[in-house]
């Protein structure tokens, strides 16, 4: 396996006892070391906010991939946060049943309300709004997700509603 | 013999082995189907669609890609639904591309280019606009428009499979998905594979960038100038400049395939038409002086007058005539013939790193070839580097156990990259790999190698029963060994004889004709290199020097080569050892002359002349015949190298009745007939490497760090030195501030601090 870049090496850290542990009985779990990459991940992004570059190359040196793999199945997947995001993830579906159903003025709405556009922090890192692709609630569409909490059949007010709600 | 089942294609039947990928059985009979990502020896991939095949009471379309052929299957291959269907899959591939071909270094010879003359519409429908994404590079080597990109993921999958890297892989999601690496810089072997699969535009060579259109070139078929694997490469000239390297197996089908590694690929070409290149003969008339420009003829009277004169005052064995691993076997065989009827010396060798010759003699079973590698079940390594040094063996090893189940035991004292592959790791102390073959040769002397390894007997004791156990063909492999070591090797089959099993031998010199300058007898003379240069100016007092020395040979003795009352070299470019040349004689490179070259497989494989030499070069055998003749002795071969391959052919027995047009198909290589020995008594060589064995110290610390990928290949030597990109390879590739901006390159000759670096390098390399 290749190196890892100088500067990278030097900021790779381990965790707790108990999180290497919780990362230990995952690897254990399956029959080859590299299937466990994404439980590791969230715990990874559980613990560090997001997945950085550090966070990248302690999953490959954990799970004996390169740094390039972990990149790949990191940037599939919109769970998993490749730049710091604000204490409440906003996440609102964008794939058929909620786009049909009026996901665009959801994202409107928030983003004039917060003053942000997808992609965006807000200033006071409270808020990053984010599309992402179906939350798996189609049925009750359109869908957003809050952290680890879902909202669902939003309309405006709805919307407000659930903002006003959120703590400091 | 495998089951043979009736398929009928497109009406007619056909008896085909069962099992056999229904794309490989309708192209083998002469059905076209079309593919982008289905390659031969690869995982399947099934994600371009256009293979597409009616297979009767299958519901839909099938992928032939990933089909195999049962019995009674009816299949068509051409009709008005498959036809709708392959165009559309082509109009998908087709919605994001920038339909630049004009632009495109791969147009002209683009796969994705073809199957649209083939399959594609005149009008595209799709009026959203393209996801746009900018040219970048990906590494000094490999240059990238991702916007051409199908997502075959054939680059990814040799990376993976071939090369054990993983280093170039599929991120982000869905339309914006992109081909690429962490950090958008490819921190690899760079052997730019990637680059030579790809089926469009996409991945491309960056040192031969917008250089030439692949109309342009005029290929020649020839074999690699670099380690003993002897990878086929076509060589793609203008005029008289080779503009690049490629092996796209359209044009070449030789035992790598598309395979090359990063010297192959791009080290080939640059030092032939560099700049630095001897121009004409030179002489130094009087030590100390300068090296004078003169013509051939002066240049070879002087010569000739000067060995005459030296023979006749100190006798022929004062005259020393040293050969080369890199030179054909034609210009080899030459020298040899020039050393023994001419001057009539014993002291002939070449410059190789290590010798075979007590492998060669005591070789008990014959040497596998690559494609045995691949399908061998077992594969025993003792020793060497293979990733770094002959990087095609590295990855048939890799292939074996990842694609064909074999089982690979790894014995060596660094944890090299291969032990990824490896189903058993013996991790011995440094320089104690021989210990291990005496412990498979000598049942009683397991437990003290084991102990000066530094390992569990209980290793060695399963390296014993795979070796008694093993089934089908089993590989062994070794780096450099003792000569003690290579007879024992040599002698390995009869100790493990049966008839459930084949054993071949792969060793792993380092040069390109290792094993041909081996053949060809130079490394039976006398002396050695070393043990040459040590008597030179007493016993040896001229040296005749087809090549350089290499470093190892130099090091402690640089004063050696003053000392001579003569020095003549046949040379490319200005080494350490023309720096005492009295005579300095221009060579003609791999791409400027015919030969052969005799790779690590005893596969003897045909140099093809490409351009004319260069400047005034002429090719190294020329110039023997020449001096030969004007020294009063006619060879009555100087009239062309396949002559002197006929002269070969009548006196190496190994090369018995061969000749050129037997030579002539790269994909069929022949393999020369090495004696197999005998069953020797190798009792004396036990106790010889007990004794050393017995040296080792016990409490000597092991090596736990794997080398970094590039450690040996990204050397800079007189041939690779040529190629700019390399000295940025050498200095660690560092990523630059923008991969977007200008070529790495051209970054790197802004940024002196990096040019003073490479600068170092260039010194401190061989
Ligand atoms: S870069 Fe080339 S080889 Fe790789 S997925 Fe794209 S088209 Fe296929
Ligand atoms: S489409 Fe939004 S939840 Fe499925
Ligand atoms: S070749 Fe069969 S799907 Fe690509």
């Amino acid at each position: 396996m290749n190196p890892l870049p100088k500067e990278i090496e030097e900021e790779i850290q381990s965790f707790s006892p108990e999180v290497e542990a919780e990362i230990d009985r995952h690897i254990a779990k399956y029959p080859v070391k590299r299937s466990a990459i994404l439980p590791i991940m969230f715990i990874v992004q559980r613990e560090r906010g997001y997945l950085d570059a550090a966070g990248i190359a302690y999953i490959a040196r954990r799970l004996d991939l390169t740094i390039t793999d972990v990149w790949e199945v990191a940037t599939f997947y919109t769970m998993i946060n490749l730049k710091p995001v604000g204490k409440y993830h906003i996440q609102v579906c964008r794939t058929l049943s909620c786009q049909l159903l009026g996901a665009e003025k959801i994202v409107e709405h928030i983003s004039k309300r917060l003053g942000i556009k997808p992609g965006e922090t807000t200033p006071d890192g409270r808020f990053t709004l984010s599309w992402v692709e179906c939350l798996g609630s189609c049925g009750t569409a359109p869908a957003m997700q809050i952290g680890f909490d879902y909202y669902e059949n939003l309309t405006p007010e709805r919307v407000d509603e659930i903002l006003d709600s959120l703590k400091e | 013999m495998a089951e043979l089942v009736k398929v009928t294609i497109n009406g007619e039947v056909y008896e085909v082995e069962k099992g056999r990928l229904l794309i490989d059985v309708c192209r083998e009979k002469g059905h076209a189907v079309p593919s982008f990502c289905y390659y031969a020896d690869l995982a399947l991939q099934a994600s371009c669609r256009m293979c597409l095949v009616r297979i009767e009471k299958m519901p839909k379309l099938q992928t032939s890609c990933t089909v195999t052929v049962t019995d009674g299957m009816v299949v068509t291959t051409e009709s008005e639904e498959i036809e709708k269907a392959r165009r559309g899959m082509l109009e998908f591939l087709l919605a994001n591309h920038p339909l630049d071909c004009p632009v495109c270094d791969r147009g002209g010879e683009c796969e994705l280019q073809e199957l649209t003359f083939d399959w594609g519409n005149l009008e595209e429908r799709f009026i959203e606009p393209k996801n746009y994404q900018p040219e970048r590079y990906l590494s000094p080597m490999v240059a990238n428009d991702p916007q051409r990109c199908i997502l075959c993921k054939r680059c990814t999958r040799v990376c993976d499979e071939w090369m054990g890297e993983e280093a170039i892989e599929a991120g982000g999601r869905g339309v914006a998905t992109i081909i690429s690496a962490y950090g958008d810089w490819l921190n690899c072997s760079q052997c730019g594979n990637c680059i030579e699969v790809c089926p469009t535009g996409t991945l491309l060579d960056a040192t031969y960038r917008h250089q030439a259109r692949p109309w342009e070139l005029v290929r020649t078929v020839s074999t690699c100038t670099f380690c003993s694997d002897g990878c086929q490469l076509a060589l793609g000239a203008r005029g008289e400049e080779v503009l690049r390297t490629v092996a796209r197996d359209r044009y070449v089908n030789g035992i790598n395939g598309e395979f090359l590694c990063v010297k192959g690929r791009f080290a080939s070409h640059p030092f032939v038409n560099h700049e630095a290149r001897l121009r004409t003969p030179m002489i130094r008339y009087r030590k100390g002086g300068k090296l004078v420009p003169a013509t051939w003829d002066q240049a070879i009277e002087f010569v000739a007058q000067r060995l005459s004169a030296i023979k006749e005052e100190h006798g022929p064995q004062a005259i020393g005539i040293v050969g080369s691993p890199r030179l054909t076997n034609e210009a080899n065989y030459t020298l040899l013939r020039f050393a023994r009827d001419v001057i009539g010396t014993e002291h002939y060798t070449a410059t190789d790193a290590f010798s075979l010759v007590p492998f060669f003699e005591n070789m008990g079973a014959p040497l596998a070839t690559h494609r045995d590698i691949r399908y061998a079940q077992t594969i025993l390594l003792i020793g060497g580097e293979p990733e770094e040094l002959q990087p095609l063996t590295g990855k048939q090893i890799r292939q074996a156990v990842r694609n064909g189940g074999a089982r690979f035991i790894l014995i060596n004292s660094v944890p090299i990259r291969l032990k990824k592959n490896a189903a058993q790791f013996v991790h011995v102390r440094p320089g104690t790999e021989e210990a291990a073959l005496l412990a498979l040769a000598d049942a009683d002397s397991v437990e003290f190698a084991a102990r000066k390894m530094g390992v569990e007997t209980s290793e060695i004791e399963q390296v014993r029963r795979a070796l008694s156990e093993a089934q089908g063909t089993v590989v062994i492999a070794f780096g450099e060994l003792s000569p003690a070591a290579q007879k024992i090797v040599a002698q390995l089959p009869y100790i493990y004889a049966d008839d459930r099993r084949r054993f071949l031998f792969h060793p792993l010199p380092l040069f390109n004709n290792s094993v041909g300058v081996h053949d060809m007898g130079l490394m039976s003379g006398a002396m050695t290199a070393t043990e040459m240069l040590d008597a030179a100016g007493k016993g040896v007092r001229a040296l005749y020097v087809a090549g350089s020395f290499l470093q190892q040979h130099l090091k402690g003795r640089e004063e050696a080569l003053s000392k001579l009352d003569l020095l003549v070299v046949q040379e490319l470019f200005e080494t350490a050892t023309t720096e005492y040349a009295d005579v300095v004689l221009p060579a003609a490179s791999f791409a400027e002359v015919d030969g052969t070259f005799t790779n690590n497989a005893g596969q003897v494989q045909r140099v093809r002349q490409a351009i004319p030499p260069v400047h005034l070069s002429k090719p190294d055998w020329l110039i023997v015949a020449s001096v030969a003749e004007a020294m009063g002795a006619r060879f009555g071969i100087e009239l062309s190298a396949s002559a002197i391959f006929r002269d070969i052919a009548a006196n190496v027995p190994a090369y018995q009745g061969l000749r050129y047009p037997l030579l002539k198909d790269e994909s069929r290589p022949v393999q020369v007939k090495h004696e197999i020995a005998q069953r020797r008594d190798i009792s004396g060589e036990i106790e010889t490497l007990r004794a050393t064995i017995a040296q080792a110290d016990e409490t000597a610390a092991k090596i736990t760090e794997t080398p970094p990928v590039g450690h040996e290949l990204f050397k800079l030597g007189t041939l690779t030195e040529k190629l700019p990109q390399f000295h940025y390879l050498a200095a660690g590739n560092p990523k630059p501030e923008n991969t977007l901006a200008s070529s790495p390159l051209v970054q790197l000759t802004i940024d002196a601090a990096l040019r003073r670096q490479r600068q170092e390098m260039a010194l401190a390399g061989d």
